[in-house]
């Protein structure tokens, strides 16, 4: 858990290695299985047809990202919130924990219909599973945090006179952030399956994962597969989003020194 | 500065500063086990006093006791003249462990009493960083604790500890898990910090030789139950220098102590 992602340009280096391997394989597979495009298209079929149907493709493309966003956000909050609520109240944690297990446990596709039954075809349907995946990672990690906090340090801080508001704050709250963002790492992944689901079960609104369905049905492969990748930059920009802004907010795990806003500097004298 | 003030600077011109701490009969039991029992201890103002014995003596249940963590069976904590037993926050308290919040910097876990009891303000981060800075630790003020070495980091939580302005400071065992070398560094920094604050410092260690060249006045206490088996003056001069390990004084005195400690 060092290492993280590398440091500087080593990271850059490695998706793009990646990425070729990825798609040289993808290559090979075209090659050796003498498949015709129909079945599987090769990645350059599948690029030209995303290209050329790019004007289309672009608003399906934010709609998707736009239902992502807005669920991901929504459960990242919920979570968090609940998590908080169910360090500090032993009571609540007793109560919700088998919930929030029980809900994680019914498949998701499964509890699709039913929201459509009671939301209808909206937004509202794809937010919920959007979130409903997300926040449970968050409230599993949170929880573990608010529990890794050092009894001798939440001594220490009564001894020193803390009330319990400032404890919170100062000892408990912080020793959230890391876990959160490993909780919203994973959520990040997942966030796009929950709006292609969600547009799958109904949608008055045209987004990628319908257009995967219209493509499908109408043996369109190029086109799936120009969806497929589209989905997958969502995905791994939604990961590489919440890292960037995981170095940013823990400073302390990357750096030996704090950044230059939070350094201390002794008062000049006047001149 | 003080060493040329007090030319017979010993233990023995502890004797006329008034009683700061006193431990009043206390007794500590958990179901049938007798973790303290009968227990009285004065500490003068400004005095070193250690606490020195075996795992199992009740040293770190005294603390607890003292520090207010810890309601005892019976018995009484008075400071200043005033019952401060189950009053927590009324002394420094520092352990082994050094408890750095990691995303704090030095300087930010040093101000941690203020940030904790009313928001550290620029006055609290200057007077802290001016301490830190006499005692050494001038250019870690912006590091976060994982970038020094756990030597480095009990100096910041003894910073931290003298920051929060408790008069009566309880270290338990605050060197424990450094090496030897480190320690003997330590010890020497601690007794120069204490001679130029004048706190009073009741320190926990199982160590005879730190106990010996630490101490006024060393407490012996011995398990099953925790009780006082012996209270040492330590007359060695000060301020003290290595050169005290290899005293006739200092083996004298070690003797008599693992006499204690092992019979």
């Amino acid at each position: 858990m060092n290492t993280r992602f590398g440091t500087a340009a080593g990271p850059f280096l490695i998706w793009i290695v990646a990425m070729v391997l990825i798609l040289g394989a993808w290559q090979m597979l075209v090659w050796l299985s003498g498949l015709p495009p129909y079945v599987i298209p090769p990645p350059a079929l599948a690029f030209s047809t995303l290209f050329e149907n790019w004007p289309r493709l672009s608003v399906l493309t934010g709609q998707t990202l736009y239902e992502t966003a807005i669920g991901y956000v929504a459960g990242a909050l919920i979570g968090f919130v609940l998590a908080l609520a169910m360090g500090q109240i032993r009571v609540v944690q007793r109560l919700v924990m088998p919930a929030l297990i029980i809900s994680q446990a019914v498949p998701i596709v499964a509890v699709a219909a039913p929201l459509v039954i009671i939301f209808g075809f909206g937004l509202m349907p794809k937010l919920i599973i959007v979130a409903w995946i997300v926040f449970f990672p968050v409230v599993v990690n949170v929880l573990d945090g608010l529990a890794s906090v050092d009894r001798d340090m939440l001594n220490l801080a009564r001894l020193m006179g803390g009330g319990s508001l400032r404890t919170f704050a100062i000892v408990k709250l912080p020793a959230c952030i890391g876990p959160l963002f490993s909780g919203l790492k994973i959520g990040a992944t997942y966030a796009v399956t929950g709006a292609v689901i969600g547009e799958w079960t109904a949608s008055s609104k045209q987004g990628l994962g319908t257009y995967l369905l219209t493509a499908n049905a109408q043996m369109n492969t190029a086109g799936v597969y120009a969806a497929m990748l589209l989905l997958t930059v969502i995905g791994v920009g939604s990961f590489l989003l919440v890292f960037g802004l995981e170095v940013l907010a823990t400073p302390w795990r990357s750096r030996s020194t704090a950044p230059a806003w939070a350094q201390w500097k002794p008062k000049q004298a006047a001149v | 500065m003080p060493e040329g003030l007090q030319p017979h600077s010993t233990a023995g011109c502890q004797e006329s500063a008034p009683t700061k701490l006193s431990i009043e009969n206390v007794n500590v039991h958990f179901g049938s086990v007798v973790a303290l029992s009968d227990v009285s201890l004065d500490i003068l103002d400004g005095e070193f006093v250690c606490i020195l014995g075996a795992s199992g003596c009740g040293k770190s249940t005294l603390f607890n006791v003292v520090s207010g963590l810890l309601t005892a069976n019976s018995g009484r904590i008075v400071l200043d003249g005033q019952d401060v037993s189950n009053r927590p926050g009324q002394v420094g308290y520092m352990l082994q462990k050094d408890l750095m919040l990691p995303w704090r910097t030095v300087l930010g876990n040093i101000t941690l009493a203020a940030s904790l009891t009313r928001g550290a303000t620029a006055q609290d981060r200057a007077e802290a960083a001016e301490l830190a800075s006499r005692y050494g630790l001038g250019e870690f003020l912006n590091h976060y604790p994982h970038a020094l070495s756990g030597g480095m980091r009990q100096r910041v939580a003894m910073m931290r500890t003298i920051a929060a302005g408790r008069q009566v400071m309880l270290l338990d065992e605050p060197f424990g898990a450094l090496d030897a070398q480190t320690r003997l560094g330590m010890q020497q920094w601690l007794l120069q910090l204490w001679r130029d604050l004048k706190r009073t410092i009741l320190f926990v260690t199982h160590d005879v030789d730190e106990a010996i060249f630490l101490a006024d006045r060393i407490v012996v206490m011995t398990p099953r139950p925790g009780r006082i088996a012996e209270i040492l003056k330590v007359d060695l001069p000060r301020p003290r220098l290595l050169e005290v390990l290899t005293t006739d004084t200092f083996v004298g005195l070690k003797r008599q102590i693992m006499q204690h400690l092992y019979h």
